[in-house]
This record gives C-alpha cells, structure tokens and sequence, in this order.
C-alpha cells in the first residue's frame, strides 16, 4: 500500500514544537513509509529518523537542554517518556489501547507536575501533542475520572506557545462525578 | 522594571523567604544584610534611623535602592514580584491575596505550636500540640481537595500563592510531617514537592528534606535554651533586648532559632513563668495566704499583709463586673466568678482576690479586690488568662491610701459597709 501524499500527523507536531522552540523556519521534512516516520535532512550530516530524534536534535538546535532534563536521572525520564510516546501513541489507537495509555498515565502523574516529576521537559511537550486528539474526544465523566491526566493536560496546555493553532480544551476544576473515582 | 533594594533580616527567617523567591522570578535585584556588622538583629532594627524608616522595628524591611521602604514580609513580597507573581486580572489577585492571607492566619499558628517545641524552643503542651496537629490536618485537606484539578494554587503558573503557603508549611514539612502522616494528602504533597524543586525556590531555599520520622519535643534543647530567657528584665515587651541578652551570652546559639522562639512567645500560650522577669519580692504570698486561711483576718492575717506588703513588687486592684444588667441567678454569677479563678489557675502562685456577689436575683453586681504581682494587669501575659477579664473595669488602688485599706479591709473580710456598692453582701469568693 502507498503512503497518501502530504506530511504525517508527527511531522505537523515537529513544525509546532520549532514554533515553541522559536526556531526558523526552513528544515525540511520528508516521510517514511505508511506510519509517515518524518525525516529530516541536515545540512551537514546524515538524515535523521524519527520523532524522539528530530525533537532532541530541534531542541539542542534552540539551545534549550534543560527541555531535555537537568540530571542524569530526569535525562533518563526524558528519554523514557519519549520513547513511550513514539511506542505507545500511534496515531491510531484504539479505544482499548487508549483507555490502557489514559490509566497508566493517570497512575503516574499522580504525585507529579510534570512527567519528569518537577520540571516542564521535552516529554511533556511530545505527549501534550501525541494526546491532543485524544483528550479532545473525551466527555465530561472521561476527563474526570482521569483527574491527573487532565490536570496535566491542563497545565500544559497553558504554557507560553505550546498550543498554537490547536484547540483549547475545557476542564471543571468542580468536580461534577463526586462518586466515580 | 524589576526592582532593586536591600531587605533586612535575620539569618534563615523563613518569612524573608517569600520575598527572596518572589525576586528569583522577577528578577528584582535584593541585598540581604542579615549579619553583623551590616545589620545587627535586635540592635540595628532598634536604632532611631531604622525606625524612622521602619517604625514598627520588625524585619524583614525593605529599603529600595529609591529610598522607598515598606516592612511586613507579605507586603515587600508583593513588592519585589512581577505581574504574573501578583495576578494579573483582578480576580486572580484577589484568589492569590486569599491564599496568602490563609497562610498566615490558619497555617502559621498551629504550624508554631506543633513544631517549635520539636526544636526545643517552646515548652511542649500536650493539649495544644494534639490540636494544632488536628488543625494542620484540616489544612493540608483543604489544600489536597483544592490541588487534585489544579496544579497550582492561582491559575496555572506558581504565584505569590504558592510561594507564601510554601514558606509557611516549610517547617512542618521539614520537621513533623512524616510519610504517613502526610500520605493521604497526595495532592497537597505533589504540589509541595514540585515548588521546593523549582530553581527559584531551590535558590533561596536550597534542598529541602522532606520529614522522615515525626520529631517529639526536645526537652534536653529546650532546657539548654531555658536559662537565657530567665536573664532578669525590667521590662515585658523587650523582647528584642532579650536576644540580645541572648546573643551576648552564647553567640554559637544558631541565631534561627531565637527568631522562632520569639515568634512562638509571640503566638501561642506559654507555659514558662511570665513573672520571671520581675525582681525578686520580699512579700511572700504564700505565708499570707496560710495567715489568712488559717487564723482569724482581722487580728492575724490582716496586719500581716499591711506589715509585709511590698508595693514595688505587688499591686492591689479593684474590679467591677461591666454587664451587672446580665446577671440573673445568684448561682450563675457565682459560677462566672469561679470559672474565671479556674481559668486564671497558673495565677494563683502570683496572685490573691476576694470577689463579691451583691444583692439579689436579677439585681446583682459583681466587685473585687485583687492582688498582683508586678505593677501592670497580669492577664495579658498569658491567653488563658485573657478570657474574663475584660468584663470587668479594672482600678489600680494606692496602697497607701485609706481607700484601699478600707477595701482590702472590707472584702479580705466580708464584712463592711461596701458604702461604694450599695447592695446587700450575697455571698464572697476567694482566689487564692
């Protein structure tokens, strides 16, 4: 099968975090395969593959590291968060893998701000984009039940320049489901 | 444009810590004098030229590099700060003066009580510390129930909200909060947690370290602490000139903790002895007393007290009920009267009273003569103290003067003409 024509959903979500990053406009992207995998081709060195990759390299280009964690351990985190976004959030989840990426998160977001616990990182930018869509379908009783996540998400989506063209999306900070979880 | 200025403080004065984290974010340009020989706390703040420009003589002050200045930690915070710390739509500035001012009013009290003897610098009372903990759990509640959809206080970026309730849970979170006392309160604990690693706070407040076993009270510190208050003082409110009495002595004494001990003294009961300020008083109270309870007053134990009287170190006082229109039952007001001698308990070593009922149901007043030691109303010295006395007018009498005899006379005796009351003798009580 053919890959349809036009950039992939994560090569859009490059093209916002160079805008949050204030970087110039002017890399360009190519797509690989039917999952569309972006491609970057540098100037001066081989092309890059891949989510995580190219939002690293963005990140190093805007000089902005600690987006990429200040300890060896909050490195670490980093790169784990970004690898569970590119294994686990494909662009077509199903409901069942959906609700299995909602709980986990709810579970560990629990005692945190941000996925690397105390710091706005690289992670929290990936995953707010990769979990845009889904949010967005939840209803009312959904957003609730995963309380973390939607404080989470909330927060993030609230920072400086992340949202861009994306919608904003409505949480209660009263809660309506007193019963449910 | 960011302010500049210098702040005046003692050492690790964790309300100094609202203002230094406001300005980590702002940028504001802030030099602490903390330390001799810039600032001398208790001498520099006590100087003609600080107090003109800070009458008030507490720190932390703020003293812009303009010359403006303003003290009152909350209110130099705000100062320091930039929009996004302040609120920026009026409605969030009010959410985050809310927050601030609960930090100060329901946080800060029991917070003292609960944690200042686990640093040996306030007597431990079981009753207190048992409400204070109930008290903090009440908050940390509020909090966590706030915190589970917000993930700060104000909107979604840290403010002076976040940054007052910190400073102000700071010491209960270092010192009493353990695992599992502060393990249902996720919410509040995530928020916490997530602050104090902030770059901004980690710059003034450096690593915190969570409680990891609940500290009790520190009798042997406090012990060790106890002989510098008992330094002898002519006056009550000098508590600036007792750390520097305090100073003088043990200047190894981390300076932190005298400033908390202060406040302490400041906010919650003591239990130390509020007369221990007084010289010593060659009128023994006690052997009165046994006079008076044991032999007959007018023969003994009167002559004994007008011989051995000591005016300098006692004062007599004459009270009168203020509300006599809202006495009804004789036995009710005699139970006004003994409950307020059951409050005034910790008195009885430093005092004596006859209290009078006159007249009938539904025509009575109360009136009394009073003995102090010291030359000023004992009750302001002690909240327990405080809960009755301001229903009576209080009189100062001459000892002196044949007026006071006639009274001590009168109603050390029960018995008299009481030309000033104009009812009937009802019946008497004794606080002794």
């Amino acid at each position: 099968m053919a890959a349809a024509a036009g950039p992939g959903p994560e090569t859009e979500e490059l093209l916002l975090l160079e805008k949050l990053l204030g970087l110039e406009k002017g890399n360009k992207y190519g797509a690989r395969e039917e999952r569309k995998i972006p491609v970057l081709q540098t100037n001066n060195g081989p092309s890059l593959i891949g989510l995580a990759t190219i939002a690293t390299h963005l990140v190093r280009q805007a000089k902005k590291e600690q987006l990429l964690g200040s300890t060896a351990e909050e490195k670490a985190v980093v790169h784990q968060w970004l690898e569970y976004r590119v294994t686990q959030i494909a662009g077509h989840s199903n409901k069942e893998d959906i609700t299995i990426i909602l709980k986990d998160l709810n579970l560990y977001l629990e005692d945190k701000v941000y996925l690397a616990r105390n710091n706005f990182t690289l992670a929290d930018i990936l995953m707010y984009y990769g979990l845009h869509h889904i949010i967005a379908e939840l209803t009312v009783q959904e957003k609730e039940k995963y309380l973390n996540v939607s404080r989470w998400f909330n927060h993030i989506q609230h920072y400086p320049g992340i949202r861009q063209h994306l919608s904003s999306i409505i949480f209660m900070k009263n809660r309506l489901y007193t019963t449910a979880h | 444009m960011a302010a500049a200025g210098t702040l005046y403080t003692y050492p690790e004065n964790w309300r100094a810590f609202k203002a230094l984290i406001a300005a980590q974010y702002s940028g504001a340009k802030i030099k602490v004098l903390s330390t001799p020989p810039q600032f001398h706390f208790g001498q520099t703040n006590k100087t003609p030229e600080f107090l003109k420009k800070f009458p008030v003589g507490k720190v932390p002050a703020f003293e812009g590099a303009d010359g403006f200045c303003v003290f009152e930690s909350n209110a130099i915070a705000h100062y320091v700060s930039n929009d996004e710390l302040r609120g920026s739509t009026k409605e969030t500035a009010a959410q985050i003066i809310q927050w601030v001012s609960f930090a100060d009013s329901d946080i800060v009290p029991p917070a003292s009580t609960w944690v200042f003897p686990t640093l040996g610098i306030m007597h431990y009372n079981k009753q207190a510390t048992e409400y204070a903990k109930e008290e903090v759990k009440r908050i940390l509640g509020i909090l966590d129930f706030h915190l589970k959809t917000r993930t700060f206080l104000v909107g979604e970026r840290i403010t002076l909200a976040d940054i007052s309730v910190v400073c102000a849970l700071l010491w209960l979170y270092k010192q009493v909060l353990e695992p599992s006392f502060r393990q249902p309160y996720s919410n509040a604990n995530r928020w916490f947690v997530t602050c104090i690693n902030q770059p901004q706070f980690k710059a003034v407040l450096g690593e915190v370290k969570l409680c990891e076993k609940m500290a009790q009270f520190d009798a042997k510190k406090f012990a060790e602490n106890q002989p510098k208050k008992d330094v002898p003082k002519k006056e009550k409110p000098a508590k600036e000139e007792k750390k520097q009495e305090k100073k003088e002595e043990r200047k190894s004494e981390p300076e932190e903790e005298l400033d908390e001990c202060d406040q302490a003294l400041a906010a919650e009961p003591k239990s130390k002895d509020p007369f221990a300020h007084l010289p010593k008083s060659p009128f023994i109270m006690d052997e009165f007393k046994r006079k008076y309870s044991n032999e007959d007053t007018l023969t003994v134990a009167l002559p004994y007290f007008w011989e051995h009287f000591d005016k300098d170190g006692w004062s007599i006082w004459y009270a009168q009920y203020r509300f006599p229109e809202e006495l009804s039952q004789t036995f009710m007001s005699c139970n006004l009267i003994t409950g307020m001698f059951q409050r005034l308990d910790k008195l009885r070593k430093n005092a004596f009273a006859s209290v009078i009922l006159f007249g009938t149901n539904n025509d009575s007043i109360i009136s009394g003569v009073w003995v102090f030691r010291g030359q000023e109303l004992a009750f302001p010295l002690s909240p327990d103290w405080q809960v009755d006395y301001e229903s009576y007018t209080w009189r100062k009498l001459d000892a002196d003067s044949e007026e006071c005899k006639t009274l001590v006379k009168e109603y050390f005796m029960w018995e008299g003409e009481f030309k000033h009351v104009g009812k009937a003798f009802n019946q008497g009580k004794i606080f002794k």
